[in-house]
């Protein structure tokens, strides 16, 4: 997808004001997500949980050139083949050739947010290759052309009416469909695809460098599928998304549902070693297993952003965001979205890139206390907002206001003289008419200001 | 040989030693206790049904092949024949019309084993994957005494010999992705049900 993060303002303006019906969707969606996180941790000892995971991650970020050889060594040894690709393009291109050294006309995907990363889709079909992504919210977007709005539910941001017409134009489905009807629908129609493939592409949650199991969590049964009867599978792994041991593994897939869904565990867990050599496994002949940098180890070089490679995607930093839930996922115009989007931009693309991101929240901390690793969210988008502040990066005039700020509070004189002008302003009538304010007080009775000074009180007296 | 312009991997690990090596590196912190399970079995029959799996228990006084014969033909809908798991012994399948895995109205499994805290099913790949996702209902043999506490516990205990691929099944196939209602049997199993077995299997 096309990167449309300076636009951040203007499409989240245009979101909140032209489509109402995304506000609505996206709110109740992700508050619901939010509600079944803050009951599944409070099932379990989850501060015990999240420092744990923190400490697995940090422990696996600061070894991490061991684990990644240890994952690779395995995975060979097991019979999946490992390749490596520094950015985008060339993992597009390690896809492309093994599409084409396998003949694949038509591909079968399951929901992964690195495919979307680095534009595998738009690749594919470009050679010629029928892609079909089969997780049902995927399968919507793909119809519609959009890409996803949400780490775990990509489509929340369309109503059942929405998917109800979709499906009715393209899908023959009758208007009056419930959810069952359209998803019998849509299984119909995957279920041919699934068949049909040469090749599954996936993403993966996980990487054990103790086994070299490749773990992806669902809820469908897609990502099994994808995995299962297509001749060849292809991982793309982001090299941050590696576990040492198999024992990390099973703390790791249960507190990533708790924290994305709200489960106690995914419905489907796969765990995939290699192509199938059994008797009795009718799984893939051949396992690709794609480590991809694409920024990571900018990211891993950075003194903060590093901290954001203990993401897991589970998506409960988008759910308890109170910006996120205004607009959805696409007006940061970028995959990741939200709270984690707007630290791991900076990591991944460099500060430039990822303007305006790290401003794009109001600092409520609520998604730092809701990250399953710990991440310090709001910490972290401080960090990059003075790194921005010190590049130049930020808007001209918030650079000479705070400039002018700085001036006044050096001097004494003036400082006293701003202060006593501020008390006799606040005049609801007078806010109207001053930037930021003015839209602010629109609708809103600005506060009285008290009538004399902190200054003046403090000489008085303090009783 | 390796894909992609030679020397990706060297220059990727390279990079990713010398931010390592500018940083603390931190201790791995042990094992993480997840909660105490004193009851497996009431555990994963709890955990499994709340998530919509259904769990039988076999007339005792009934071959199990006779058992599922008759709960295979009291399901609803047409029942266009069961497909069976490669590692399924003949004892534990029924006598009902064999049929392709994605024709069959039934995939039969044997269980590796469950796990009590999650709710889960162990399903091994040489138990034939088609069979285990493309029928609508999903029949697993379940061997009583093979119901871990923890999912570390199940996952430790395989660790010595994986298979190519594993499957965990919690349950049916679910989405809320329509609307946010749920819906089940999306792409796999509309049913997933546990059959307890109560002799424990000859190891093959």
């Amino acid at each position: 997808m096309k990167k449309r993060i300076s636009e951040y303002a203007a499409r989240s303006r245009m979101t909140v004001r032209r489509e109402p019906s995304v506000r609505e969707a996206v709110t109740g969606a992700a508050l619901s997500f939010d509600g079944k996180r803050r009951r599944a941790y409070g099932e379990v000892d989850v501060e015990a949980w999240r420092r744990w995971a923190e400490g697995v991650k940090n422990h696996l970020l600061t070894h991490l050139e061991d684990y990644l050889a240890e994952a690779e060594a395995r995975l060979e040894a097991g019979g999946a083949r490992v390749h490596w690709a520094r950015d985008a393009a060339e993992a597009r291109e390690i896809v492309l050739s093994l599409a084409s050294d396998c003949s694949a006309g038509s591909v079968v995907k399951g929901k992964s947010m690195l495919t979307e990363e680095v534009d595998l889709n738009p690749a594919l079909e470009r050679a010629g290759i029928e892609v079909c992504e089969t997780d049902l919210g995927e399968y919507i977007l793909q119809l519609l052309d959009e890409p996803p709005s949400h780490i775990v539910g990509p489509a929340i941001h369309k109503s059942l009416e929405q998917v109800r017409e979709l499906f009715e134009e393209r899908l023959g489905t009758t208007p009056a469909s419930g959810p069952d009807d359209l998803a019998q629908a849509a299984r119909k129609v995957l279920r041919d695809a699934f068949i049909r493939a040469d090749m599954g592409i996936t993403g993966a949650n996980f990487l054990v460098a103790e086994t070299g199991t490749v773990a992806l969590i669902e809820n469908e049964g897609n990502i099994r599928l994808t995995t299962s009867l297509p001749r060849v599978h292809v991982a793309l792994v982001g090299i941050e998304k590696l576990l040492p041991r198999m024992g990390d593994l099973a703390g790791f897939l249960q507190l990533t549902a708790r924290a994305a869904t709200g489960q106690s565990i995914g419905c489907f867990v796969s765990l995939i070693q290699g192509p199938s050599t059994q008797p009795g496994d009718d799984g893939p002949e051949e396992v690709h297993v794609v480590l991809v940098d694409n920024g990571r180890t900018d990211a891993l070089l950075h003194e903060h952003a590093w901290e954001a490679l203990r993401c897991v995607r589970c998506g409960a930093c988008l759910n308890s965001c109170p910006v996120y839930r205004q607009t959805g996922g696409h007006a940061y115009g970028w995959v990741y979205s939200g709270p984690i989007g707007s630290i791991l931009g900076p990591g991944l693309l460099g500060i430039h890139e990822a303007m305006p991101l790290p401003f794009a929240s109001s600092l409520c901390g609520a998604c730092g206390d809701a990250c399953p690793v710990r991440i310090p969210i709001p910490e972290l988008l401080l960090a990059w907002r003075e790194e921005a502040q010190r590049r130049g990066l930020t808007p001209w005039n918030e650079r000479i206001a705070l400039a002018g700020l700085a001036r006044m509070a050096e001097r004494p004189g003036l400082y006293r003289v701003a202060g006593k002008f501020g008390t006799r302003l606040g005049t609801t009538a007078l806010a109207r008419k001053l930037p930021m304010l003015g839209e602010w007080s629109r609708d809103r009775a600005l506060p009285r200001p008290s009538p004399s000074t902190f200054r003046e009180i403090w000489h008085g007296g303090i009783e | 040989m390796r894909w992609g312009e030679p020397g990706a991997r060297d220059r990727i690990l390279e990079r990713v030693a010398r931010a390592t090596g500018s940083r603390a590196r931190h201790p791995h912190p042990g094992r993480l206790r997840t909660d105490t399970v004193t009851d497996p079995v009431a555990t994963f029959v709890k955990r499994f049904t709340s998530q919509g799996g259904e769990v039988m228990t076999p007339d005792p006084h009934q071959t199990p092949g006779d058992w599922l014969t008759g709960f295979i033909a009291g399901l609803d809908g047409d029942m266009k024949g069961v497909a069976a798991g490669a590692d399924v012994p003949a004892a534990l399948q029924p006598s009902t019309p064999g049929a392709a895995p994605a024709d069959a109205g039934a995939g039969i499994s044997v269980a590796w084993g469950a796990v009590a805290e999650t709710g889960s099913l162990i399903l091994p790949s040489t138990g034939t994957r088609s069979v285990q996702l493309l029928p609508p209902v999903h029949i697993v043999w379940l061997p009583a005494g093979r119901v871990f506490a923890r999912l570390e516990d199940a996952l430790l205990e395989m660790r010595p010999e994986l298979p190519a691929a594993i499957g965990v099944h919690s349950g049916p196939s679910r989405s809320a992705d329509i609307g946010r209602t749920l819906v089940t049997g999306v792409h796999g199993p509309g049913r997933c049900i546990a059959v307890w077995l109560w002799e424990r299997r000859a190891d093959p």
